[in-house]
């Protein structure tokens, strides 16, 4: 089969499997943005237990790689208390590797958010206690933007690893893109023993890490207003 | 906040206890089957035994074809499930698969970690090397020396040590090839049904051959340790071979030189 | 009656007492200075006074209203400690001027917000936010104006130098209306050539008949400016008196030896 007529099949074939990536990295990112935020409050929370808690689960998730936690989170629960309840179809590896993504991507997010939220000096605060604010128009009206300001460089790096990160879920049979592109050296709709295709799958990440890193830089541009 | 922090708590624990499904029990797989009224077979895409033909979405291939026949059988639907091939015991035990039925090779390991049927196909390991050199390596004493990469837990793997080849294991097949090709390795070692679909006219690697046959070996299905489908599966088997299903099925896909008569 | 008193504030971090029982009144129009040396308590008493410190025992009166009383202050609601707050401004010594907004916009906002609370409450005297806007608006103008920097109202924080974000803050300081105005080390963060206009800013409020309270080191604009200097050590008012009285003639010992050092010449 010449290139011409393979191209059409893998393009195909890769579309599917990136569009996966994609939903998983657009699940994972709605799940663990607001997560994390819930995980840092906790992590700088006043009450000892939650704080030590938090703090304990934040080492555990970041402390062990990715890889292994998407088989805990997969097979565990079949393989240790007989009940496999994501079960074997596409919908539950996607659903698990959801969970799992989410899970130690808000961990790291939130880790970002904790950096964020301290950083603001606190006469900012204070400063909006003496003209009588309260404290939840400090929070929205003063400190978030700050915040938001000191958090973007570090969160667009973590979002533009979390994009190539997506590809450990295959070791759960997750046919993501890279999946797809390995297919067709095994063999696949009558396409066996190329490897351009999987080498091609590098251009999708390209892509899409180049449209997110304008998005980026188009943010930091908006709040270079002020300096914090 | 200790509000919402619990409330994740419990949305996770409720998800565990109640998600679950039937709960695993090798001993009546059979009739846990038949009350789901399907038969998850675990494969990885690998022709002529699992594949697809370009633009189809249905799972066609000896094993494929076979395991469709087997699924008549127990009155059940057949759903082929992609696994990753390192994790094929680990999908058995966790109840997401129901076998493995990829073309594999009954070796040590997958006897020690699943419980198999008899053997329906004899495939051979062969060497792979660049077409050029065919000629040096025609028998393994000849290929010592050799640099060798093989697929990390494989047949091919347990042949490289039994002669006592150096060789790089790597994460499958395709990329043991690829090293072949690309010149990181001197040679490969795959089973012929695979280097059949693999290498030569047509393919990325035009530039290889197989050569030196190291070995035969046998392929079967795999189940879960202790599963009563092992017995079921054997006496379809018999039935089928007796009766020229099989035969009839391997002559589809070219392999009728390789079943077990 | 004096507009504020202040009686036995103590104050304790951990086991450190930082504030011993100070008593003070003064009244409407006055300038008080407080000099000491660094952890005399300055700062704490002041941050006490803007109830950024809850002081341990004591009693604040304003107008001869007790707004702060030690032993009852926990039933205060949240929101009675902010009303009671906006009787005192602050102005920081790092100024804190919120980077995200212009200049003019950090003088208008905390105003609206209020405004716009009072609005939905309906105990404002504007009909609408748009009034009440508008209002805030020319009164920010006016201040600006007053701190010279009307021509920056559009620039950022960022963009001006540390005397000139100083007279913002003032200028937002002065915008809420306080009764009496405090200035936490205004010059300290500043270099020396730029302590000049924001230490001029403070001398012309005092003609407009602004209540205020100024922790300094600069000896000589407190001599100058203010009505009664205290002079503060480890905790306590150590002397207390006019410019005239405390730099003229020191009684104790400490007030001798920090005025020595004070205006030593090198």
């Amino acid at each position: 089969m010449s290139f011409a007529e393979q191209f059409p099949i893998v393009f195909n074939a890769l579309n599917v499997g990136f569009l996966q990536t994609l939903k998983l990295f657009a699940v994972t990112l709605l799940g663990a943005l607001p997560l994390g935020l819930v995980i840092s409050f906790g992590s700088m929370s006043r009450f000892k237990i939650v704080n030590s808690v938090v703090k304990t689960f934040v080492w555990i998730i970041r402390g062990t790689p990715l890889m292994l936690q998407l088989l805990i989170i997969y097979y565990l629960p079949g393989l240790a208390f007989g009940n496999p309840i994501w079960g074997g179809g596409e919908e539950g590896r996607f659903a698990a590797s959801a969970v799992a993504f989410i899970i130690n991507y808000s961990c790291y997010f939130s880790e970002i958010y904790r950096g964020g939220i301290q950083g603001v000096p606190v006469g900012q605060q204070e400063a909006g206690q003496v003209l009588g604010l309260s404290k939840s128009q400090i929070f929205f009206k003063i400190t978030l933007l700050q915040m938001v300001k000191r958090i973007v460089p570090p969160m667009s790096n973590e979002i533009i690893t979390l994009v190539k990160d997506t590809s450990l879920a295959r070791i759960i049979a997750l046919q993501e893109v890279i999946w797809a592109g390995y297919a067709f050296m095994k063999g696949s709709q009558g396409i066996a023993g190329q490897i351009w295709p999987l080498f091609f799958t590098g251009v999708y990440y390209l892509v899409f890490s180049g449209i997110l890193t304008i998005l980026f830089n188009k943010v930091e541009k908006k709040l270079s207003y002020f300096k914090v | 906040m200790k509000k919402i922090l619990a409330l994740v708590m419990a949305a996770l624990l409720m998800c565990l206890s109640f998600a679950g499904c039937s709960k695993i029990d090798p001993a009546k797989d059979v009739e846990n089957i038949k009350e789901k009224g399907k038969i998850v077979v675990g494969i990885t895409e690998f022709a002529p035994m699992d594949y697809k033909e370009k633009g189809s979405t249905e799972w066609i291939g000896f094993d494929a074809d076979m395991a469709k026949k087997f699924a008549e059988e127990l009155g059940v639907e057949v759903e082929f499930q992609l696994i990753d091939w390192n994790n094929k015991i680990m999908e058995l035990q966790n109840g997401t698969i129901d076998c493995v039925w990829n073309g594999m090779t009954l070796t040590d390991e997958v006897k020690a970690g699943m419980s198999c049927s008899v053997p329906y196909c004899i495939n051979s390991q062969v060497v792979v090397v660049k077409a050029a050199d065919a000629d040096k390596y025609q028998t393994a004493e000849a290929c010592k020396g050799l640099k060798f990469a093989v697929e990390e837990g494989s047949a091919g793997e347990d042949m490289a040590k039994e002669n006592g080849f150096e060789y790089t294991a790597v994460a499958d097949m395709a990329t043991a090839l690829a090293e072949v090709k690309s010149g990181t390795s001197d040679a490969a070692i795959i089973d012929s049904l695979m280097a059949g679909a693999m290498i030569g006219e047509g393919t990325s690697y035009e530039d290889l051959t197989y050569t030196a046959k190291l070995n035969n070996e046998e392929y079967g299905v795999g189940f879960r340790v202790g599963s009563n489908l092992v017995d079921e599966f054997n006496a379809f088997l018999e039935k089928a071979t007796a009766d020229g299903t099989v035969e009839n099925i391997a002559k589809t896909y070219g392999v009728q030189e390789a079943i077990v008569k | 009656m004096a507009l504020l008193e202040v009686k036995n504030i103590r104050k304790n971090f951990g086991k450190t007492e930082v504030l011993k029982g100070i008593d003070f009144s003064m009244e409407k129009g006055d300038v008080v200075a407080i000099i000491g040396s660094s952890g005399s308590g300055k700062t704490t008493l002041l941050r006490c006074l803007n109830f950024l410190e809850t002081p341990d025992v004591g009693t604040i009166s304003l107008d001869g209203k007790v707004i702060f009383n030690g032993e009852n202050h926990k039933q205060l609601s949240d929101a009675e400690v902010r009303k009671n707050r906006l009787h005192f401004g602050l102005v920081f010594q790092s100024f804190n001027l919120f980077p995200q907004y212009n200049v003019k916009r950090n003088l208008t906002l905390a105003a609206e917000l209020l405004e716009f609370e009072k609005i939905k409450n309906s105990t404002s005297e504007y009909a609408d936010k748009k009034q009440a806007s508008e209002a805030i608006s020319r009164k920010a103008d006016e201040l600006l104006r007053q701190v010279g920097l009307s021509e920056k109202e559009k620039s950022f924080p960022c963009e001006l130098s540390g005397g000139q974000q100083q007279r913002v803050a003032i200028a937002r300081a002065l915008a809420l209306e306080p009764d009496v105005l405090c200035f936490d080390e205004p010059t300290s963060a500043l270099d020396p050539e730029l302590t000049g206009e924001v230490l001029r800013v403070i001398k012309e409020l005092k003609n407009t008949n602004k209540t205020m309270i100024v922790v300094t080191h600069e000896m000589e604009f407190a001599k100058n400016v203010a009505d009664t200097i205290i002079y503060m050590a480890d905790g306590v008012i150590e002397e207390m008196g006019s410019a005239q009285e405390v730099f003229e003639n020191p009684k104790s010992e400490k007030l001798k030896s920090f005025l020595k050092s004070s205006f030593e010449k090198i």
